[in-house]
């Protein structure tokens, strides 16, 4: 397939295609601007696009980033490069010249979407769109809301068996497909990389991926969701439908032992969030949530919180220090009560880990000739955080969303329009600077 | 037609990985399949079963549901494990 053609320069360049990255993908180009968003995954959306419903409003996720997700993907002064990479990024006098690389996917652009290989590829491999609860093809579609809703072959768990390539009714499998590497010049770059889920096999006490019914909460979102891993909500050890579900909080965040001192701003909601849903999807479970401190902050936070008390949901402010499994499947917790300062244990049949943020370094290797600076949490430094939120220690290099630390989609929001705004006032100075040069 | 998976058969080879994945996927669901012609089954009893443990059994089974190879019957009295069977092939008399 010939993949898609670049422009040789664009206004913007934005890095990340997660909820953060189209936004200010869209306001730039809604303002005339010329945008090449590109995103390393095989669709664009990012986190966002993967989760249930958003706290506090319980309004359905999906429904939220799939229009913003076509609207992105149209826009005519929009170029989006899934599976693609950037590299190189070289600060010329006015302006950066970067490579793009887009990476084969070995299907073009004609596939319809209609899942035929799947049905017929043999090889079974992890699902990553479903963090490893089930199985998908060699060959698949991402997910289900996928922009583009393109297959791609996961060529290192390929058997070449050439199954799907015969029953594909567009014939747009092609394994002759080869990346394509260009030269593209842009003015002015936004990173909107995003951030990094905490990998909770650090604290080997909790027992994440020994104990099969211990589950992350990136997990718990998938199997909220309508296209669910499972035919309905499951521990992952036995399919047993669980009735006595634990939130541990604060796992991987606060936490000065696994590197990761600050607040990851989002999981006390999630989790109460997803205690609520729980509620609804089990009305005979009980959940409780064991929490350091609660932090409702945000608008109307402290009255979801309240809600979530009020369906029944159980507050346990306690520190859990070691979690064991029982013989049948079962996890015993052993934590300290912080009221009464005395260690109690407690059984429940299924365990949410409520795992933090981490910052995503990947914008430390994007540049060839200058440095990003990064916060003391290694997230992009907001060298005027107080008055330019989007400015980076490098002259036309912005950021957006929860590539300069953690927060929540509101905020993510509001920080792609600084982002945003700061970058069309930048390309204006510019533009009246070099007009004759660029036109 | 020339199909293109013959040109890149030429280059390069199946890894050890997606061997081995191809040749668990295929164990699995014949070991699944096999069990639940007996009538529709618990996580935990396709499990003693086929002495396999049942979060392994569950995650073939869910790949299995999610390829419609297999549906829900039924709950249990508990209200706890779901029973699943194979599904009814289509055209087949
Ligand atoms: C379990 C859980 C539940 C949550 N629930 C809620 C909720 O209910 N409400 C709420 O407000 N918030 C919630 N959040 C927070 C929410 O996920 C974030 O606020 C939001 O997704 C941040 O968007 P982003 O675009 O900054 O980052 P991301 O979603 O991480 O997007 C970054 C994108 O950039 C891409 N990328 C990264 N590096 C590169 C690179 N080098 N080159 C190209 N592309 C790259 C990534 O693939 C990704 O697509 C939740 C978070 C978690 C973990
Ligand atoms: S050629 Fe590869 S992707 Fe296609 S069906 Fe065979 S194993 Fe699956
Ligand atoms: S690659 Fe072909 S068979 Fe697979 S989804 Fe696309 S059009 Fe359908």
């Amino acid at each position: 397939m010939k993949m898609r053609e670049p422009k040789k320069h664009y206004d913007v360049l934005v890095v990340g295609g997660g909820i953060a990255g189209q936004e200010t993908a869209l306001n730039l180009a809604n303002l005339g601007y010329k945008v090449a968003l590109v995103e390393k995954d095989y669709s664009i959306g990012g986190k966002m696009i993967l989760l249930s419903k958003v706290f506090p409003t319980l309004d359905c996720a999906a429904c939220i980033t799939t229009p913003k997700v076509s609207e992105t993907a149209r826009h005519p002064n929009i170029d989006v490069f899934t599976y693609s990479e950037v590299e190189g990024i070289y600060k010329q006098e006015k302006g950066f010249r970067f490579t793009l690389r887009q990476k084969p996917r070995y299907v073009t652009e004609d596939c319809t979407g209609c899942q035929l290989c799947e049905q017929v590829c043999p090889v079974v491999v992890e699902d990553e769109y479903q963090y490893g609860l089930v199985g998908r093809k060699a060959i698949f579609i991402p997910h289900s809301i996928a922009n583009p809703r393109i297959a791609a072959i996961d060529i290192e768990h390929c058997t070449f068996c050439g199954l799907c390539e015969n029953v594909c009714p567009p014939k747009c499998i092609d394994f002759t497909q080869q990346e394509r590497v260009d030269q593209v010049y842009a003015t002015a770059v936004v990173l909107a990389t995003g951030y990094k889920l905490f990998d909770p096999t650090i604290i080997r006490r909790y027992g994440y991926g020994k104990y099969k019914n211990v589950v992350t909460a990136m997990q718990m979102e998938r199997q909220l969701v309508p296209t669910r891993p499972f035919n309905n909500i499951l521990r992952p050890g036995d399919g047993k439908v669980p009735d006595n579900i634990a939130y541990v909080l604060c796992t991987g965040s606060r936490d000065v032992t696994v590197g990761n001192p600050i607040c990851s701003q989002v999981c006390c909601m999630y989790s109460t969030k997803q205690a609520q849903l729980l509620m609804g999807a089990l009305p005979m479970a009980d959940v409780t949530l064991y929490y350091i401190n609660i932090r409702a902050f945000g608008k109307g936070f402290c009255e979801f919180y309240q809600q979530a008390r009020a369906m029944g949901v159980g507050y346990v402010k306690g520190k859990v220090g070691r979690i064991w499994e029982k013989g049948n499947g079962n996890l015993v917790l052993r934590y300290e009560d912080i009221e009464t300062g005395e260690v109690a244990e407690a059984e429940h049949d299924l365990v949410v880990l409520s795992i933090g943020i981490l910052p995503n370094k990947d914008y430390q290797k994007l540049f060839k000739n200058v440095k990003v600076d990064q916060d003391p949490y290694s997230y992009v430094k907001q060298i005027d955080e107080l008055t330019s939120p989007a400015r980076t220690s490098v002259d036309g290099v912005f950021v957006a969303g929860t590539a300069s630390g953690p927060m929540d989609i509101p905020d993510t929001i509001l920080s792609a329009g600084a982002a945003s705004s700061e970058t069309a006032s930048y390309l204006c100075k510019v533009y009246k600077e070099i007009q004759p040069s660029l036109s | 037609m020339a199909r293109t998976v013959d040109i890149i058969k030429k280059q390069r080879h199946a890894t050890g990985a997606a061997k081995e994945k191809l040749k668990e996927y295929n164990r699995m669901k014949k070991a699944i399949s096999t069990a639940l012609k007996e009538g529709p089954m618990t996580i935990p009893q396709i499990a003693d079963k086929i002495g396999e443990p049942p979060d392994k059994v569950l995650y073939y089974l869910m790949t299995m549901y999610k390829f419609n190879m297999v549906e829900v019957d039924s709950i249990d009295d508990m209200d706890e494990y779901y029973l699943y069977r194979l599904k009814q092939q289509k055209n087949k008399k």
